[in-house]
């Protein structure tokens, strides 16, 4: 994704633009709709994909329910009655979307994806009528819906559903009466190259390509002594990684050796550990397991293998962003919740690295943090050529707020390291508290 | 970005010899959405070994982006060019240098020599000074209550 706009949505009344890149960073004061802003890529992502409605109770976010989510200008006022998300997903393609209430959660009433002069829009009546419309460069055409089940709310843009209604239905031949997409405004016969046009279009499998995005809780599981043997369910707060670990080392000792080669290198950089393990007690899959990690001196001699539990905590809490992150498919966006937590700052600053070399590598990477010294390694690694990642590829993002609601500045680094486009505002804090500091005036 | 500062007035803004004038620029530079300050090359380093409060204030300062730091080679190429035309009559040339590569207009620095330079060889260049009064008179108020003081889109 490459902008998100918002308009109406939590604490964003008009309409508010965010600039994505390969990384990006959140920042603001507390309550100022960072992580709302995460929990909506998400949604976005899982309207594109259709064939479920977006859940913004599950967790890692939890908006609430539509009276909770829609803007509310001040104490009295009614919600807005729609709140509306635009997103850019490349130079060529944009997805448009308007949520209503219906019972007490948002859904999608009107989504349209276009690309390079083709369209496709369905929305969604007041009567709960679906209406469908597509078009390219030769023409518009209505798609009657009338079919579908009128008492179930259905997601739009079923992709699944489009190709039935085309080709399973026997396009383009004479197909089923009532089926066929009917001309607007005197456009022509829908034919199949205008069929190859839409279908084509990159949006439509935008979210069949990627991997739904990994969203990370910003305060992860408490370590364990020992762990007994479990499915390994995903989880935000990274409750299934020492699973996921024991299993590698088990079951994949190839990928195994890779993914703690990664572990270690960041551990190392981060002065957290230089080595981890797992500890089985008996060969069996379903022995119990510890998670231990090691330091070594400053001659790199050994020292004792502890248990994660006896280490800091910050330890703990990072390892499953920093695993998931190692592990994952590069294709896969990752929204992260002030991964820094409980680490030291000179932690804080690998972290920043490690995103780099992660977003380098062609992974989005969507971060809110509140951590200084992993902002300002981003900035340092970009200007000193450490990563592949360009100015350009950082997108800074200062939530502030203004009066009853909030505003969103796109903030950009240049070759130097230095911030531009950045309000007076912005770290404001820092300054007051520096001028105090040096005592002037 | 908009302004630049020479060593010569430094500690008028950040050091021991606070002046009023010095003191409004200061504020200007913080809270003013025109008045953001460059520095970069020779000057950066000047500034930096004559005043430790600025040293301290320049680190928070980049990273807000009230002070930018511009890029070296721009300024040695431009730099050299002067020198190679024998334009300036200040032994500054690193300052209008500086100007012209990021496009700053504003001086504040009470050096006659490069006040001079700046008015002929900068595009637009202004002056601020305190040579006249330390305190902050209409002319000074007129300077920062400029918009466009940034030539370049910086």
């Amino acid at each position: 994704m490459k902008e998100i706009t918002l308009t109406n949505f939590r604490c964003f009344h008009t309409e508010q633009r965010a600039r994505l890149a390969p990384l990006t960073l959140l920042v603001g004061e507390n309550s100022t709709g960072k992580t709302s802003l995460l929990a909506m890529i998400r949604a976005v992502w899982d309207c594109m994909r259709g064939h479920t409605l977006p859940n913004f109770k599950e967790a890692p976010f939890d908006l609430g329910s539509f009276e909770e989510i829609a803007h509310q200008q001040s104490e009295g006022s009614k919600p807005a009655f729609a709140f509306e998300i635009n997103v850019q997903a490349d130079q060529s393609s944009q997805a448009e979307f308007v949520f209503q209430k219906e019972g007490t959660i948002p859904v999608p009433v009107y989504i349209r994806l276009a690309e390079n002069g083709s369209w496709i829009e369905e929305r969604r009546d007041s009567g709960m009528k679906h209406l469908m419309r597509v078009g390219t460069h030769r023409g518009t055409w209505e798609l009657p819906l009338d079919f579908l089940d009128k008492s179930k709310i259905l997601p739009l843009l079923d992709r699944r559903r489009l190709i039935s209604i085309f080709l399973l239905r026997g396009f383009p031949s004479e197909n089923e009466e009532g089926r066929e997409p009917i001309p607007v405004d005197e456009s022509p016969a829908f034919s199949k190259k205008d069929f190859r046009l839409i279908d084509g279009m990159k949006l439509m499998e935008y979210a069949f390509t990627q991997d739904r995005p990994f969203a990370s809780a910003p305060v992860r599981s408490n370590p364990r002594r020992t762990y007994d043997p479990a499915t390994p369910t995903p989880d935000p707060e990274g409750d299934h990684i020492p699973m996921l670990l024991a299993n590698l080392a088990i079951d994949n000792p190839g990928e195994w050796k890779n993914l703690k080669q990664g572990l270690e290198k960041f551990g190392s950089s981060a002065g957290i550990f230089d080595e981890i393990d797992v500890k089985r007690f008996a060969k069996s899959g379903s022995a119990p397991f510890q998670i231990q990690v090691r330091k070594y001196g400053r001659k790199r001699q050994k020292g004792p293998k502890r248990n994660l539990i006896d280490v800091g905590y910050g330890v703990s809490q990072v390892l499953p962003i920093v695993t998931e992150l190692l592990l994952q498919d590069v294709s896969r966006m990752a929204l992260l919740q002030q991964p820094e937590v409980h680490l030291h700052p000179s932690a804080q600053a690998a972290l920043g690295s490690l995103f780099c070399e992660i977003a380098g590598q062609g992974r989005q990477l969507v971060i809110e943090t509140h951590s200084d010294h992993l902002m300002d390694r981003v900035r340092m690694d970009v200007r000193d050529g450490k990563t592949n990642l360009k100015p350009d590829d950082v997108s800074i993002l200062f939530f502030e707020r203004k009066d009853l609601s909030v505003q969103i500045h796109s903030i950009r680094l240049d070759e130097e390291g230095n911030i531009i486009d950045a309000p007076q505002s912005y770290r404001r804090f820092f300054m007051e508290e520096t001028r105090r500091s040096l005592g002037l005036f | 970005m908009c302004a630049i500062v020479d060593a010569n007035v430094v500690s008028e803004v950040f050091g021991t010899n606070p002046s009023e004038a010095g003191k409004r620029f200061f504020l200007w530079v913080e809270n003013n959405v025109n008045g953001r300050l460059v520095v970069g090359g020779k000057l950066r380093k000047e500034l930096y070994n004559s005043s430790p409060k600025f040293r301290k204030w320049a680190q928070q300062a980049q990273l807000s982006g009230n002070m930018r730091i511009e890029n070296e080679g721009q300024i040695n190429l431009r730099e050299e060019e002067l020198r190679e035309a024998s334009e300036c009559v200040s032994n500054d040339p690193h300052i209008i240098a500086l100007a012209r590569a990021s496009g700053a207009r504003l001086l504040y620095s009470n050096d006659k020599k490069l006040r001079q330079d700046f008015k002929n060889l900068v595009d637009g260049g202004k002056i601020y000074s305190t040579l006249k009064t330390r305190k902050f008179s209409k002319s000074h108020k007129t300077l920062l209550a400029m918009r466009d003081l940034c030539r370049a889109n910086t």
